[in-house]
């Protein structure tokens, strides 16, 4: 027997469609795919994760054969057999990942302390990509809570079915790995799979679900204008060099993270100045993983302890000394240094590839000496080298996103194609991208794979882009490369002393070469980007920008010779053997000295509103911009209304507004006819409303024949008395409820009679009769 | 109100076989009303559950105190309807045989002839059912529910319509043997008459000073027309939200009180109530006439722990709480 207490009427016919339509069947299926919806949250984060380091297949594998498991297992095993099984999968999970991570897992149990703050390091932010053996930590992380909770949504247990997935998606909220609308939606699931089962449990009905149709909006909107998850782990010691928008803030947007953006500028303030016998480029971060649109240093880092490793190879050494000119978070050398010397190394970390840090940013006239290696191989050599590479190097240094194209593969192959050995290859590549494509800093960045896209579809870009597009092309090549950031060798002052400004901010690529070691290649073409930074100093100069020079080099013009920082132009060219090949290289300082020479910019000063950003976006893109941006607003307007409009509707339906409102509608217009007997019917119900508002509406034990004799007779007061034609409605709707139903004609009579009284009771209508 | 509404004659041009038209059978009731009421002075409720009793094919039973004219409504129901009466009058010491009837050996034919008891009536009278004791009572309840008499292995039809009237005495009580419960749930109805008002009192003072009105009483229909109504009461229509709703106030009653109405109360419920359909002069039930007949029909079917609360409070609520269909 239904609870429904009065199915008859008209109102609650429908809420009964409703729930025939979605039966408890339905709620437990909307309650399971409330659970999927969780599981797919936190499996999507992960999924990311393997899209750049490989492996979404095994976990695609690994999850469908986790939901299949705990679907079979469901009916048969016991909630605490279940809680062990899952225990355990983690636990082997996780061994195999520290086994591949090159831990004993011996070790692991003898230092608990260092496993338990790895997990308060992640815990507090670090990215999952950051690990070395993300993809491993990703299968061993994945099967406990997706077997666990969907086992228990399975059995019915929808409310603790959450508590694994609800856990694992907090985990990788509170690593900053899992975004805004990933989590949103993970935790609507959450919310759905406990309310679903709660109605299923208490038998509810999908009419109860307004509620929750409430609370969901409520979710979406509290979200959306309070957002509390942190999407990126903000060290406070991390210093950024330069301001929002420029070059070196691009490249240095955080010490673990390279990022790739559009547009940027650059600051001509000077960064600090270098004593040294050559001057080379000035290395500050090291980048083994791409995810597409950014580069992550995976490993943590280490105190430095007197001494880092060596090349394998041949090398001179070089010794120089770094002092700060501003506050600096990065520590400048040249690569690859062998010792650091000075104050700062009490606070200097070394990262897994060898690049010092320091962890407290260095403060103005700080500094420091690096004994660097250079090596010093001669091309012949490096071409002779072979392709005998380390495991180590191979494992770290050979990785792209799994989506690569096969495009960006096939026209990597066709550049390459006439090459024999890996050195040949990278030198190919290298002029390959300083011939083909332009420098410019006016970019926007595209969507997707950038080294795809660079390669394939852009003709400028700077030296993040040149840089990212070659590492990604060896790596197909299967040459491991990395990606490095730091500074071009700047202007020269002396004999042994150089002064690198903002703007000198570059990247680059390192190859490794068997018994060698990191060689370097620069793919950004010189003689476009000389003469942007020459512009720019010229003008940060004629600016009186003070930060732009130290005592030395204001005095220095800016195209001695000794241009600004252009590889070729230093003058221990062995020190840089492999890039010297490429003749681009031995014209950059032909081409600074075309620039307008002696001056100090002052005939090429220009207005003084737009001098101090000469990379203001082009008037070219701001339509583009424009229309994207109004897609997005009305997108993001469309989805919010959308949210509020469902609010609106399960609040009406939750507060009865919906059934007043075609009650009243009802009230004066009968609707479409049907069945005479269900006209009868949907007659009364309107007379019934009429009664209501003029005498009092009927109570759910009374029958219509009671509460229509309760009301005043015929031969009350003329103003109050009821219309002796009720009583043929009544009678009407008793014999098409109860007896054997009405005529056509009868209907129509009962429907004119009602809707005659309607009209009475009409406000204005009413009083005109 | 039933005047206030036209009586539809329809559906009613082609009664089944042996069935009378509704119409006729809502004069009939009128008829037999109001005849009784000659008699019966007040009590105008009581007459017409009687009769809806009657019609629906149930037994009454009536508690109240002596001397209100419990006899005097059966005799003169009895006789309005030309049917035979007989009373049995129930003292400790009655027998079974002396209800149902016995064989008595016929010295001339050298046989056993049965002599059938007082049961044998269309309309029993039995008077203070609650002080003969259990055997002899379930003599008369077992003919009320089978409609036959077994005696001696001879089974023995009752004859129709077979309608038993009982009463029980209110007062003495530790004189009496109380009705089963599982025995006073086969009466449709149990009645109160109740004292009449002065007025009331004084009109019956007025009627019975010279010829008691009994006596000059005579029948308005016959036995024949009786079966009949019978027949088309059985025939009036009880549809799917009526049902529902009687089953709602029974189980209503289940959940609110120590015993609850049984099945069968639910089934006399609704045949009461197509008897009162028929007075109303309808061929289809409505929740009314189950509102009207549940108060009757359905209280002395309930058993409440409490002190407070009788059947009668129980049903009152069910009416109050249970939505109409």
């Amino acid at each position: 027997m239904s609870t429904d207490p009065s199915s008859h009427t008209g109102q609650r016919t429908i809420s009964i469609g409703t729930d025939r339509l979605v039966g408890t069947g339905g709620i437990r299926l909307l309650a399971l795919a409330c659970i999927l919806v969780l599981t797919g949250s936190y499996v999507a984060v992960l999924y990311d994760i393997t899209q750049v380091v490989g492996g979404s297949r095994s976990l695609f594998a690994l999850v469908g054969l986790m939901l299949l498991a705990a679907t079979v297992l469901a009916r048969v095993i016991r909630p605490r057999t279940a809680g062990v099984l899952a225990l355990s999968a983690a636990g082997i999970g996780f061994a195999y990942y520290l086994t591949s991570a090159g831990v004993e897992l011996g070790v692991v149990l003898s230092s608990t302390d260092a496993l338990l703050s790895d997990t308060v390091a992640l815990a507090t932010g670090l990215p999952l990509l950051r690990m070395v053996q993300a993809g491993i930590w990703t299968l061993g992380f994945a099967p406990a809570p997706v077997f666990l909770s969907w086992y228990l949504a399975v059995r019915g247990r929808y409310g603790l079915g959450v508590v694994p997935g609800g856990a694992a998606l907090g985990f990788l909220v509170l690593t900053g790995d899992a975004g805004t609308i990933v989590t949103l939606t993970g935790i609507l699931g959450a919310i759905g799979a406990i309310a679903f089962g709660d109605l299923e449990r208490r038998g509810g009905s999908i009419g109860q679900a307004d509620l929750l149709a409430v609370l969901f909006a409520v979710t979406i909107a509290l979200s959306l204008s309070v957002t509390v998850v942190p999407g990126q782990p903000t060290g406070p010691t991390h210093l950024v060099q330069g301001g929002p928008g420029t070059l070196e803030a691009t490249i240095d947007s955080a010490p673990q993270r390279s990022g790739i953006s559009g547009q940027v500028d650059l600051s001509p303030e000077v960064r600090f100045t270098v004593e040294s016998d050559r001057g080379t480029y000035w290395r500050t971060g090291v980048y083994d993983r791409f995810t597409g649109d950014e580069w992550v240093r995976t490993g943590q880092s280490q105190q430095y302890d007197g001494r880092l490793s060596n090349p394998p190879g041949t090398y001179d050494t070089v010794e120089q000394t770094v002092t700060a000119e501003t506050r600096l978070g990065i520590m400048p050398v040249t690569p690859q240094p062998l010792s650091v010397d000075g104050d700062v190394t009490r606070d200097t970390a070394v990262s897994r590839h060898g690049q010092p840090r320091p962890e407290a940013p260095l403060e103005q006239g700080d500094s420091y000496t690096v004994e660097s290696a250079i090596i010093d191989s001669s091309p012949a050599e490096l071409r002779a080298a072979g392709t005998d590479y380390p495991d180590e190097i191979t494992e770290r240094y050979l990785q792209l996103p799994e989506d690569s194209s096969s495009e960006f593969a096939d026209r990597t192959d066709e550049i390459t194609a006439g090459t024999d050995n890996p050195y040949e290859t990278a030198t190919e590549i290298e002029r390959h991208l300083r011939t083909s494509k332009d420098y410019s800093l006016k970019v926007s960045q595209p969507a997707g794979n950038v080294a795809e896209e660079f390669l394939l579809g852009m003709d400028e870009g700077y030296c993040v882009y040149f840089a990212t597009t070659m590492t990604q092309m060896l790596r197909e090549e299967g040459i491991p490369a990395r990606y490095v950031t730091g500074y071009t060798t700047g202007q020269r002052i002396g004999e042994d002393e150089y002064v690198v400004r903002g703007l000198d901010a570059h990247s680059w690529v390192e190859v490794y070469v068997p018994d060698h070691g990191w060689v370097k290649f620069d793919p950004t073409p010189g003689g476009g980007r000389a003469d942007v930074h020459t512009d720019r100093l010229q003008e940060a100069r004629a600016n009186g920008n003070d930060a732009a020079d130290t005592e030395d080099s204001e005095d220095v013009p800016i195209d001695d010779g000794n241009g600004i920082d252009s590889p070729g132009s230093d003058p221990a060219g062995p020190g840089d053997p492999p890039s010297d090949p490429a003749p681009p290289n031995e014209t950059e300082p032909g081409n600074g000295s075309t620039d307008d020479p002696g001056s100090n910019g002052t005939d090429n000063g220009t207005d003084p509103t737009d001098s101090g950003d000469p990379a203001v976006s082009g008037t070219s893109d701001t339509d583009e911009t424009l229309s994207e941006r109004l897609v997005t607003v009305v997108r993001e307007t469309g989805a919010i209304g959308l949210v509020f409009l469902v609010a609106l509707v399960a609040g009406a339906h939750r507060t009865g507004a919906a059934t007043h409102l075609r009650q009243g509608i009802g009230r004066y217009w009968h609707g479409f006819r049907g069945d005479p007997d269900r006209d009868a019917e949907r007659a009364f119900d309107r007379l019934e409303g009429l009664l209501a508002r003029r005498y009092r509406p009927r109570r759910p034990s009374e029958s219509a024949r009671a509460y229509v004799t309760s009301l005043p007779e015929t031969d009350a007061d003329d103003a109050d008395a009821l219309d002796p034609r009720v009583w043929h409605v009544l009678e009407c709707y008793e014999r098409a409820t109860y007896g054997d139903g009405v005529s056509r004609a009868e209907a129509d009579e009962v429907i004119a009679i009602v809707d005659d009284l309607a009209r009475n009771q009409l406000p204005i209508i009413g009083r005109l009769r | 109100m039933t005047d206030a509404n036209p009586t539809p004659e329809r559906s009613t041009d082609s009664p089944a076989d042996g069935a009378l038209r509704i119409s006729t059978v809502e004069r009939l009731c009128e008829e037999i009303e109001t005849n009784v009421s000659n008699v019966i002075v007040g009590h105008d409720e009581v007459i017409e559950h009687v009769i809806t009793a009657v019609l629906g094919r149930g037994h009454v039973l009536l508690d109240d105190v002596p001397g209100v004219g419990k006899t005097m409504l059966a005799r003169s129901i009895a006789t309005s309807v030309d049917c035979t009466f007989s009373r049995v009058q129930f003292t400790p010491d009655l027998l079974p045989s002396d209800v149902t009837g016995v064989n008595v050996f016929n010295q001339k034919t050298r046989e056993f002839e049965f002599q059938s008891g007082p049961v044998f009536g269309n309309i029993v009278l039995g008077d203070e059912i609650n002080r003969a004791p259990p055997k002899t009572q379930a003599a008369l309840l077992e003919a009320m529910e089978e409609e036959q008499v077994t005696t001696d292995g001879t089974t023995r039809d009752l004859p129709t319509p077979f309608t038993v009237i009982a009463t029980q005495n209110a007062v003495e009580p530790n004189r009496t043997y109380d009705l089963p419960f599982a025995e006073v749930d086969r009466f449709m109805k149990k009645l109160h008459l109740g004292y009449p008002s002065p007025d009331e009192e004084a009109e019956l003072l007025g009627r019975t000073v010279g010829d008691h009105p009994i006596d000059s009483l005579e029948a308005v229909t016959d036995r024949e027309t009786l079966v009949a109504a019978r027949e088309t009461v059985s025939t009036v229509q009880v549809a799917a939200p009526v049902r529902t709703y009687a089953a709602r106030l029974a189980a209503y009653t289940r959940e609110h009180a120590h015993i609850g109405v049984s099945p069968r109360g639910t089934i006399s419920l609704l045949r009461a109530a197509q008897a009162r359909a028929v007075t109303n002069g309808r061929d289809y039930a409505i929740p009314d006439d189950v509102q009207t007949e549940a108060p009757v029909v359905l209280s002395h079917r309930i058993k409440t722990d409490g002190r407070d609360r009788d059947g009668t409070a129980v049903v009152e609520d069910a009416l109050e709480r249970v939505p109409v269909e």
